[in-house]
């Protein structure tokens, strides 16, 4: 089998460059009229395209709704349509302009913040000026995220519209804060790669047809899976610029080995996605300043983005990379995935020089981060199964929080370490033995990838290093196997005794879920949370933060039931052999606004425990 | 004059950028020194040099070029489609 890496490259001729006005137009008065930044922003956009176009990629021009209004950047698409064979494609970044103030009058310039009517108002607006201009309507668009709303609306009005760019990936809370709390992309908890968004949330792939929103989104940039997740998504990704904003370059050579690195692990990644990898740069125009952005002077931003273009042309003219226009790749992609085919990425640190190991999984159910470092502990998970129906922008209950809601979020809501007392999101295992407790979210580990299928389905498994816990009297080994199950929301943590120092010996097993419901760092109303206790009689407890706690031997099941998310999460047992499983249920404190599902067991030298993790939607 | 303004080069704040915060920070001419508007860092164009290389600490893996077996790898347009 040949592998695939497939590359987006996207310009887009913004006459009033993020930032540009900011930077450049210090101590002046605000003019975004000014015939300098007019000019200098459409000289940027030439020396994009001309680097790509040296380097033989094809690209695609995201036309502003300010460059509709400007007759050279017309002329400049399509010439590079004809010669290049560049896709001319129309962006919702890049509003603001005389003509889009004078007529909205607003400073408003995100496309999802708008009210519903204003979206329709302007998309309107934007598609029927592309299409005076060229005669046709776009087949690619975009913006930094696009809601469900949003984007049905475009594809009901504009079906000739197939690819978009959706979200920006882990652009949240971490980023705003970055910004010194002024930079209000909040879209946590969405796909890092290519995928088809749902009807009912951007965020969380269609599982079929019928949830199909008719287009393939991408993402804003193609980041880093380990030190976004951490920090500022905007310094880790395939945007030379971006990098550049991270420091992570040598100051005095100007190399900056990470940027291919980050290349060359995207590229990794069909390893894991039968064979297919995707990887795109975005950079806006905003970001090759002449003025140099922070530290940064526009010789170094012009290099680095000619060191990566040269980058993709190198790889392409030894065969090893297909550049397409976004339409392009939506064909491409439609035939190569099925609705419920996972995008898998077992990613390494290259950047700290730490050797952890993430793994990221996602479909239509669920969004789950697997943490090697933390004995393969889910640190992060996000219920897609429930489609959330979450409307943004003026007049929502959301006006800027487009965000998936997340049950655990190490680093919002803590993960296995918490301060002083409560605790904090994780799904992990203690095994206990004479009074002394290990978690084996304090076992680091590495993981190997596989596709198994299983009773009929096809099952994503990751395959740990087998552990040694030593308590005071006993050694044991324990191996751990994750396995994702396609299509279905579930999720196993099988742990296998693999030898004990003494083979009579037996231990305690313990499997569990921290969870909570939210979109921030701050926590949220647990009085709709009910949990309850599947067994021979239901036992049920509704939160009321009084830390009440409640278990049975051989519950059926444990699960949450959580209203505002519209969540069910429950966890279940495969156990063969004697020994007694009993499931219990959790409730939290104001000081630790959590909830825990688990279930206990006694395990010996060879036996093996499944513990399934499930997510549906509950109304 | 008292007004502040930009430098050559727009430097952020050494001390915030090490918390994960991009403040722009503003030069001082009477005094020659760049000093941040949300925490107390202050210094001159070369101290803020000197601080932006300590805050590369963290990057241990970054001037390291990674192998990751891609040449193994065999790569065309006839895919698994």
């Amino acid at each position: 089998m040949k592998n695939q890496f497939v590359v987006n490259v996207i310009h887009r001729p913004e006459m009033v460059p993020e930032y540009a006005e900011k930077v450049t137009g210090h101590g002046k008065e605000e003019n975004i009229s000014r015939k300098a930044l007019l000019t200098e922003s459409l000289d940027i956009f030439k020396t994009q395209q001309a680097i790509a176009h040296k380097n033989g990629i094809k690209t695609t021009i995201q036309m502003t709704y300010a460059s509709l209004f400007n007759d050279e950047a017309v002329s400049l698409a399509k010439e590079h349509h004809e010669k290049y064979g560049d896709e001319i494609a129309l962006t919702l970044l890049g509003l603001p302009c005389k003509e889009f103030r004078e007529k909205y009058k607003t400073k408003d310039f995100c496309i999802w913040m708008f009210s519903m009517e204003d979206k329709k108002e302007i998309v309107r607006d934007v598609f029927g000026k592309f299409y005076d201009t060229f005669g046709f309507y776009p087949e690619s668009t975009g913006s930094y995220y696009m809601d469900a709303e949003l984007t049905n609306f475009i594809k009901e009005e504009y079906p000739s519209v197939k690819c978009a760019v959706a979200t920006c990936w882990e652009e949240g809370p971490k980023a705003y804060h970055t910004c010194n709390n002024s930079w209000y992309t909040l879209f946590d908890g969405g796909p890092w790669a290519p995928w088809i968004p749902s009807k009912q949330n951007t965020h969380a792939p269609a599982a079929d047809a019928s949830e199909d929103s008719g287009i393939v989104a991408i993402p804003h940039l193609s980041r880093d899976l380990i030190a976004c997740y951490d920090g500022n998504g905007s310094n880790f990704g395939t945007h030379p610029q971006n990098v550049l904003r991270g420091m992570i370059y040598d100051s005095k050579t100007w190399e900056y080995p990470y940027l291919y690195n980050l290349i060359d692990q995207y590229r990794n990644l069909a390893r894991f996605n039968n064979g297919y990898a995707y990887n795109m740069m975005f950079v806006g125009p905003g970001w090759m300043n002449k003025m140099g952005r922070w530290e940064a002077p526009y010789e170094l931003l012009l290099k680095s983005y000619e060191d990566g273009m040269a980058y993709y042309g190198k790889l392409k003219k030894e065969g090893k990379l297909i550049d397409m226009t976004m339409s392009e790749f939506a064909d491409y992609y439609r035939k190569k995935k099925t609705y419920t085919e996972p995008e898998c990425a077992l990613w390494d640190d290259i950047l700290y020089g730490s050797e952890k190991e993430l793994f990221w999984y996602t479909d239509p159910y669920m969004r789950a981060c697997v943490n090697m470092d933390q004995g393969g502990a889910i640190v992060d998970l996000r219920p897609y199964a429930a489609k959330l129906n979450w409307p943004v922008g003026i007049g929502t209950k959301h006006v800027q929080d487009a965000s998936y809601p997340f049950l655990i979020q190490e680093k919002y809501r803590a993960g296995y370490f918490t301060h002083y007392a409560g605790e904090g999101t994780i799904r992990s295992a203690k095994v206990t033995h004479n009074g002394e407790e290990v978690d084996l979210a304090l076992c680091r580990t590495k993981a190997h990838f596989s596709e198994e299928i299983i009773d009929g389905r096809k099952n994503r498994v990751l395959t740990l290093d087998t552990v040694d816990i030593e308590f005071a009297d006993l050694t044991c080994s324990v191996q751990t196997k994750v396995y994702f199950e396609e299509g279905t929301g579930r999720v196993a943590h099988e742990r296998k005794v693999v030898k004990m120092s003494d083979p009579t010996a037996s231990v305690s097993l313990n499997e569990y879920i921290v969870a909570c419901y939210g979109t921030t760092e701050y926590p949220e109303d647990m009085t709709p949370v009910r949990l309850v206790i599947d067994g021979e009689e239901k036992q049920e407890i509704a939160y009321e933060y009084k830390c009440r706690e409640a278990a049975e031997t051989g519950a059926k099941s444990v699960y949450a039931l959580i209203p505002p998310i519209e969540t069910k999460v429950s966890l279940d047992v495969e156990r063969k052999g004697e020994a007694a499983v009993s499931g219990y249920i959790k409730e939290g404190y104001a000081f630790s606004p959590m909830f825990t599902l688990g279930y206990t067991t006694q395990m010996k030298e060879g036996e093996v425990v499944k513990t399934w993790l499930s997510l549906e939607k509950a109304n | 004059m008292a007004q502040s303004g930009k430098g050559k080069l727009n430097f952020r704040c050494p001390s915030c950028f090490m918390r994960d915060l991009d403040i722009d920070m503003f030069y001082d001419k009477d005094k020659k020194q760049y000093y941040c508007i949300r925490c107390q860092y202050t210094g001159t164009e070369e101290d803020v040099l000197a601080k932006n290389e300590m805050a590369r600490f963290r990057y241990r893996a970054a001037m390291k070029r990674f192998d990751f077996g891609l040449d193994d790898m065999e790569w065309g347009a006839d895919g698994n489609d």
